[in-house]
């Protein structure tokens, strides 16, 4: 077992793990407020990937990455991931508007 | 083990952050289940019934173990709620290190303006 130290290639893994085997993939997320730390683990019994940060701007991406594994797992592995990037789209949308109008 | 409707998990979830900031750690794990036994899944295999799937949230604190199981229906309820606990209660994190290299960045000019007035 091995950290990743991507959050990229931890996220496209994971979700690859979880697409092999739904039904025997975990996710855990530990969280040590003393020590300042935040580790993820996803694992299905046979390969287990990990990924550690003491940053909350990792944090932030985590929320991310927790949407993407509760639509997953709450609606099934063959949902239309598209759902979850497709509302991302939407809020950056009206932004770049709103700096277009402004310039 | 203690399987719990999604709002009093969470309202749980936050005590077990609370108090667990001096010392200890909180684990949360997701996983997919049907929340049935294998013997119960094969049968219902057998008898060609659909299997319904629902996402398993398991949270401990080392010595309590509490659950939730959140379907299809209202996980972005359960989400948005669990990414604000999880916002207020994760602040022992490092904020961004931009900030230190500023800090770093002052530290130097400030030792860089202390060395000219030494000389």
């Amino acid at each position: 077992m091995v950290y990743v130290t991507s959050w990229d290639e931890f996220v496209e893994r994971t979700v690859q793990l979880f697409r092999a085997s739904p039904e025997s993939t975990r996710y855990c997320m530990k969280y040590r407020h003393c020590d300042g730390k935040l580790v993820l683990k996803v694992t299905d019994n046979k390969e287990c990937l990990k990924f550690k940060t003491d940053q909350a701007q990792e944090a932030k991406k985590m929320e991310k990455l927790n949407n993407i594994f509760f639509t997953l797992m709450a609606r099934g592995p063959d949902v239309d991931m598209s759902e979850i990037t497709g509302k991302e789209q939407i809020e950056s949308q009206p932004a770049k508007k709103g700096r277009g109008r402004k310039q | 083990m203690v399987l719990l409707q999604p709002d009093p998990f969470l309202n749980e979830l936050t005590s077990m952050f609370e108090r667990s900031t001096g010392t200890g750690s909180v684990w949360v794990t997701l996983k997919r289940s049907s929340l049935k036994s294998k013997a119960q899944r094969n049968k219902m295999k057998t008898a060609e019934q659909p299997i319904e799937y629902r996402c398993l949230v398991r949270a401990t604190n080392g010595k309590k173990t509490i659950s939730t199981s959140v379907g299809a229906k209202d996980h972005q309820r359960f989400q948005a709620s669990y990414a604000t606990i999880l916002k207020a209660h994760m602040t022992a994190l490092k904020k961004r290190e931009r900030k230190d290299r500023k800090k770093a960045a002052e530290d130097k000019k400030e030792g860089g303006s202390k060395k000219p007035k030494r000389a």
